[in-house]
């Protein structure tokens, strides 16, 4: 095993489970974004330096846009009910069934500890995108979702070409703006900061759908 | 070269258009500039370019320079039709890079990348989920469709990469084929939101405009099922592995979707949600390509896939002139719809005869040898019968139509054009009273040029069903030649 890969695999592991605990959204997306800056190391061949580059630019670039409605404070994020010792667990347990199974069946051109922490990583996004209730905790378990996918892709197809890498940059970033804008969004709406609404308003009528009132003159008429 | 263009004037544009989303009307003419743009450098594209870029082959076909064609043209006017209308103005926007992602994916051999694209792409339509007031359940819907972008992304990367590698050492059961094979076909599903996962296309009615609605539910999960159709015939189908649980399993999702969806249409008083449920219901033909798993798919899948994009955009234009021309989109409001606007009446049997089709029509045809393909038994003529069902909601709109008024008081349609004399000491103000006097109909026409485009397609004018028969760009693992 190579130990600075599994240095690697340790933090960005470490830095999930923060990300995923923590109720201090600040600290949640710094975590994610040690996520996101240190999985394109987890592979080997190490990635060219042009792909390197692109991932880094677009893991600071999500994490640029998710610090923006964030960066105040103001308002807390659901974190983990279980604690933090629960997640270490599920990510680990997890990871050691990626090691163990490396390949899926076949052999894989990557290295196992990307699989590892590729497993790890999908484990822990279960429990936000499934339970959880603001924008800003079902955005991160969707990122380390998007993180643990490519990971064991890297793990069974082994490293990505420099255009996958400009792609996955462009994922990355655009991930991240789309759960910026969803949570200034709702932050920007009454006082409940990230949360999300109860419950979807029942199927009702817009506004629009009433008779209106007699249209005024035509324009064309309107002239003198 | 002229794809590199393209693509360029997608990503460039969409970026632009995003940057100024502040300024409502410059990101506007920046996002309806990009596409009409973008239709030009589709137009001029070489069909058979070839070229490597960072280590990746990019490979444009007929087919992909249809798909770009149609798609940014159908965009074009929508997004027009939404200036109009004061719809929501990231549309053009996420027009623009959703046709991006696509024309990046449908040109990839690697179908890991295009998967990824069509996911980055994907993921701006959440811009048009932001609704003016009531930002938190405009948040909610967003995430939804998050959501469903990722975890099908996710589902379809795991499942190529699984695949996209050698397998001459494999030692896993063959069940885990199967697998693969339903995480991308069930990530196709839930991108088109068919049934079970369709309660996410019945909170996108809620709160995304008519003109947007297609970017979301039809034109950006048909790329992935383009992508997903090449790569089930490529690595599935001429498999000797018995997947036949799993085929079961997207058989049952196809029929539940064209039957079910088709009765949700049906019921439904909104006519947003009837517009959303009928493009679930023709996604679940699309899911009968999936389950087909024969190689004879493929052309009758990918012309049915051009012919739905184009007719459900074509039917949501026509849904949102009438919600701007009625103030209503509620179909217990709208008798007489036909009646006050007769050329709205047209657009709507253009619409019908594209989307059923007669015998002979490509898109016709296609349904049916899909269904012959996937489906064996007395079941085939059912579902055969069911997917004419949408006559079903179609009739019940022309029939509301051409009922008489019960309300004097009903919005007078403006469908006629109007002239107004021009004032030479006040242009500007000639141009304005010209543009409000006949915004309805220059909607209303519009609705027709995408019905009359829809029905060219739902025919096969445009050369669809021999695009359709090219074959797919030719991926090649790493370490073989890629010449």
């Amino acid at each position: 095993m190579n130990p600075a890969l599994a240095a690697i695999a340790i933090a960005i592991l470490a830095a999930a489970v923060g990300a995923v605990f923590v109720r201090d959204p600040r600290i949640a997306v710094l975590t994610l974004a040690i996520v996101l800056a240190t999985t394109p190391f987890l592979a080997d061949p190490i990635v060219p330096a042009s792909g390197l580059a692109a991932r880094v630019l677009g893991a600071v670039l999500a994490t640029y846009l998710l610090w923006i409605p964030v960066r105040d404070g103001a308002f807390t994020t659901g974190g983990s009910r279980l604690g933090w010792p629960a997640d270490a667990m599920v990510a680990g347990a997890a990871a050691v069934v990626g090691y163990v199974s490396h390949g899926l069946g076949a052999p894989a051109g990557g290295p196992d500890l990307a699989s590892a922490v590729g497993f790890g990583l999908a484990a822990l996004a279960i429990a936000p995108i499934l339970t959880g209730r603001d924008v800003i905790r079902v955005g991160i378990g969707l990122s380390l979702l998007l993180q643990g996918a490519l990971l064991v892709r890297v793990g069974l197809g082994g490293t990505p070409s420099t255009l996958e890498q400009l792609v996955i940059a462009g994922a990355t970033a655009a991930l991240g703006g789309a759960i910026a804008i969803l949570a200034a969004t709702a932050r920007a709406d009454g006082t409940a900061g990230f949360a999300l609404a109860d419950e979807l308003p029942p199927r009702r009528r817009r506004a629009t759908d009433v008779r209106p009132e007699p249209r005024p003159a035509h324009p064309v008429d309107e002239r003198p | 070269m002229t794809f590199a263009i393209f693509l360029a004037i997608t990503f460039i544009g969409t970026t632009i258009a995003l940057l100024v989303r502040r300024w409502e009307r410059v990101a506007l003419v920046v996002g309806l500039v990009g596409l009409a743009a973008a239709f030009g450098a589709a137009l001029a594209m070489d069909p058979e370019i070839r070229l490597d870029v960072g280590g990746a082959i990019l490979a444009t076909s007929p087919y992909l320079r249809l798909f770009l064609l149609l798609g940014t043209f159908t965009g074009l006017v929508l997004s027009l039709m939404a200036g109009a209308a004061g719809s929501r103005r990231d549309g053009p926007a996420v027009t623009l890079g959703t046709m991006g992602a696509a024309g990046l994916a449908l040109a990839l051999p690697d179908p890991r990348v295009a998967v990824l694209a069509i996911t980055a792409g994907g993921m701006l339509g959440v811009l048009l989920t932001i609704v003016p007031t009531g930002g938190r359940v405009g948040a909610g819907v967003g995430l939804r469709d998050l959501r469903a972008v990722v975890v099908a992304g996710a589902m379809a990367i795991a499942a190529t990469a699984w695949i996209g590698r050698d397998l001459e050492a494999l030692v896993a059961q063959p069940v885990v084929f199967g697998l693969a094979y339903l995480a991308f076909a069930l990530a196709v599903a839930i991108r088109f939101g068919t049934i079970p996962f369709h309660i996410l296309v019945g909170r996108l009615t809620d709160a995304v405009p008519e003109t947007g609605l297609p970017i979301l539910i039809a034109w950006g999960p048909a790329s992935l099922a383009i992508v997903g159709l090449a790569w089930v015939d490529a690595s599935i189908a001429p498999l000797p592995v018995d997947v036949g649980p799993e085929r079961a399993i997207v058989v049952g999702i196809a029929i539940a979707s064209i039957v079910l969806a088709t009765f949700a249409a049906w019921i439904q008083d909104d006519l947003e949600h009837v517009v959303g449920y009928s493009m679930v219901g023709d996604a679940g033909v699309v899911m009968l390509a999936f389950a087909a798993l024969d190689p004879a798919a493929w052309t009758p899948g990918r012309t049915w896939i051009l012919a739905f994009v184009v007719t459900r955009s074509a039917f949501a234009a026509w849904a949102a002139v009438v919600r701007d021309s009625f103030w209503t989109g509620s179909l217990s409001d709208l008798r007489g719809w036909a009646i006050r606007s007769p050329l709205l009446a047209v657009s709507l049997v253009v619409i019908v005869v594209a989307s059923i089709g007669l015998p002979g029509f490509a898109a016709f045809d296609a349904r049916s040898d899909l269904v012959d393909l996937a489906i064996d038994g007395p079941l085939q003529g059912l579902v055969l019968i069911a997917t004419l069902a949408p006559m079903l909601y179609y009739g019940r709109l022309l029939v509301i139509g051409s009922r008489r008024l019960d309300v004097r008081s009903a919005p007078v349609v403006d469908w006629r054009p109007h002239w107004a004399q021009v004032d030479l000491t006040d242009l500007k103000g000639s141009v304005n009273r010209f543009y409000k006097a006949n915004r309805s109909l220059g909607m209303t026409v519009a609705s027709l040029v995408l019905a009359v485009a829809a029905l060219l397609t739902s025919i096969g004018a445009f050369g669809g069903p021999e695009a359709a028969a090219g074959l797919p760009p030719v991926q090649t693992l790493p370490g073989e030649s890629t010449n």
